[in-house]
């Protein structure tokens, strides 16, 4: 097993890749009787940099912890993963402005208002207060939320809110970003006008996007490549859909993932 | 902002000021129904069974100033010092679980003894008088803030960790950000229980181990059957107590009114 706090990196340094996962293993142990889950297996993923990646797969397949090991919230069990060059779990405060999340929930701080939402990560980067409050403001306004700056969040209303958690991202302006069902909480209309916003304002700032979603015809539209996980995490097809254009290709290929995810068994523990 | 929401926000500040003017009309009616049956009591007694409020009135102006400037001094050092105290130890606990496991049980017992048998524990380990009455309310309030601001750090949902955590912040930032402002409610409301509860013990401590206070002024007035001085030192008890719950109920105003927005 590799030791997964040493800082040293064993993987080759691509310096097109945004995000490298090498050989990547996670297992829990389970609460009430001590046994081991495997999440993930062996994993091998590298997303280049400027590259919009979704990945979709069963619930339970391990998507949600594979971000987790992205954002550096947890540590790989063995293998590594590579973000802009550092490891995340250990050079936490390197990444700094590179790496930015988006939550399924908003996840907003009830006592804060919108800007003030908007503003926490700038605090913690150490921006000034008037280039907070303009940065705040900016997105706040990008998203449709002008008038609504000093609203707390138990006056907005989901959709509100998650553009607030939008902006609260995209006003670090990270270079990687990660999301994980951004929209599955919300209506269908709000969910793909959100959508639209989001993936526009990725596009303008350059970003890597890794996208965990449900919604194969949003992956097709929006992503550059779609991979498709299995039980442990493992990738069951890897496909390039840039330049998709045609109407059929991209029903094809929605079939396609379907019955590969189809063929799949539910995930059990080992 | 449009004019819809405009009016629903004036509207509803509106229908909270008038609640408000209800609650204070209903208190002053209670209170002043109280005082009024009081003094209805005190014609039909002798003033050495219930006293009226005008001897009252003329008692409390004779009573020690020093005496509740000290007892209310006694009050604030102790319980500040617990509350530093406590909430230094529940950050440490919240961060170690294991210490935790062997700090519970020795909580459970503290808080189990009576505060009448720490006033005595103190009159026998203790000479000196204030040292003892802080050593009592050090050891009957430090337990309660602990449990209290250990019970608001642990309430911080996941979700709030994990998003501040994604934000990358050092481990002060960490505290100011998302600690601090999260335990605030738990913080204000063990200072309203733990101001009342203090303001009881100093009195007893006061009343068994010591010189001065009120509670010390209590034990002279007992002592020279005087139960309108009683009265008056009750009086300013309980004026001293709500005074610090509107100074308490007033930070929660100021820093807390996002709770009340619906």
């Amino acid at each position: 097993m590799n030791d997964s706090r040493s800082e040293t990196s064993t993987i080759s340094t691509d310096d097109c890749a945004a995000i490298q996962v090498c050989r990547l293993k996670k297992t829990f142990a389970r609460r009430s009787d001590g046994q081991t889950i495997v999440s993930i297996e062996c994993l091998d993923l590298i997303v280049p940099s400027g590259e919009v990646l979704f990945i979709v797969g069963p619930t339970g397949c391990g998507k949600s912890t594979l971000l987790s090991l992205l954002s550096g919230l947890e540590s790989p069990t063995s293998g590594e993963v590579i973000i802009a060059g550092q490891k995340p779990d250990i050079r936490h405060d390197h990444l700094n402005g590179i790496l930015g999340i988006i939550f399924q929930q908003d996840r907003l701080l009830p006592w804060r208002t919108a800007l003030q939402n908007v503003a926490i990560g700038l605090e913690i980067a150490g921006v000034t207060k008037a280039r907070r409050v303009e940065l705040a403001q900016k997105w706040l306004y990008k998203l449709g939320l002008k008038g609504f700056e000093n609203s707390y969040p138990r006056e907005l209303s989901g959709g509100m809110r998650q553009r607030v958690a939008m902006a609260r991202t995209f006003a670090l302006e990270p270079k990687i970003l990660l999301g994980d069902e951004v929209f599955s909480q919300l209506d269908k209309i709000t969910s793909q006008k959100l959508g639209a916003d989001f993936h526009l304002f990725a596009r303008e700032q350059k970003m890597t996007v890794i996208l965990v979603t449900h919604q194969l015809e949003e992956a097709i539209q929006f992503g550059d490549r779609v991979v498709v996980m299995g039980n442990y995490a493992k990738v069951l097809l890897d496909v390039s859909i840039q330049g998709f254009k045609n109407k059929n290709e991209a029903n094809a290929l929605c079939e396609q993932i379907e019955n590969v995810m189809r063929q799949e068994d539910t995930p059990v523990s080992r | 902002m449009s004019d819809l929401e405009a009016e629903t926000k004036a509207l509803s500040s509106r229908v909270v000021e008038t609640a408000k003017l209800k609650i204070n009309l209903e208190a002053t009616i209670a209170l002043g129904g109280l005082a009024l049956g009081w003094q209805i009591l005190a014609l039909l007694t002798p003033d050495f069974v219930i006293p009226g409020w005008e001897v009252i009135f003329r008692h409390i102006l004779q009573l020690k100033p020093s005496w509740i400037v000290l007892t209310t001094l006694r009050v604030f050092v102790a319980i500040m010092f617990s509350f530093v105290v406590g909430f230094s130890a529940a950050i440490l606990l919240d961060t170690s679980p294991r210490l935790q496991r062997y700090v519970d049980p020795l909580l459970n017992v503290v808080m189990a003894v009576p505060v009448i048998c720490w006033i005595l524990f103190a009159v026998l380990w203790f000479r000196g008088v204030e040292f003892r009455i802080f050593f009592v309310l050090f050891v009957v309030c430090c337990p309660v803030f602990l449990v209290d601001m250990l019970n608001g750090m642990k309430g911080i949902p996941t979700d709030w960790k994990e998003m501040v955590h994604s934000l990358r912040p050092k481990k002060l930032q960490y505290f100011q950000k998302l600690t601090l402002p999260a335990v605030l409610p738990a913080a204000l409301t063990s200072w309203k229980v733990n101001l009342s509860l203090a303001i009881r013990v100093v009195t007893i401590a006061e009343l068994v181990g010591a010189t001065s206070g009120i509670g010390y002024g209590l034990v002279v007035a007992q002592g020279q059957f005087s139960i309108a001085d009683i009265f008056a030192w009750t009086l300013v008890l309980v004026a001293i107590l709500l005074l610090t719950q509107f100074c308490i109920s007033y930070l929660e105003n100021r820093f807390l009114s996002w709770r009340d927005i619906a």
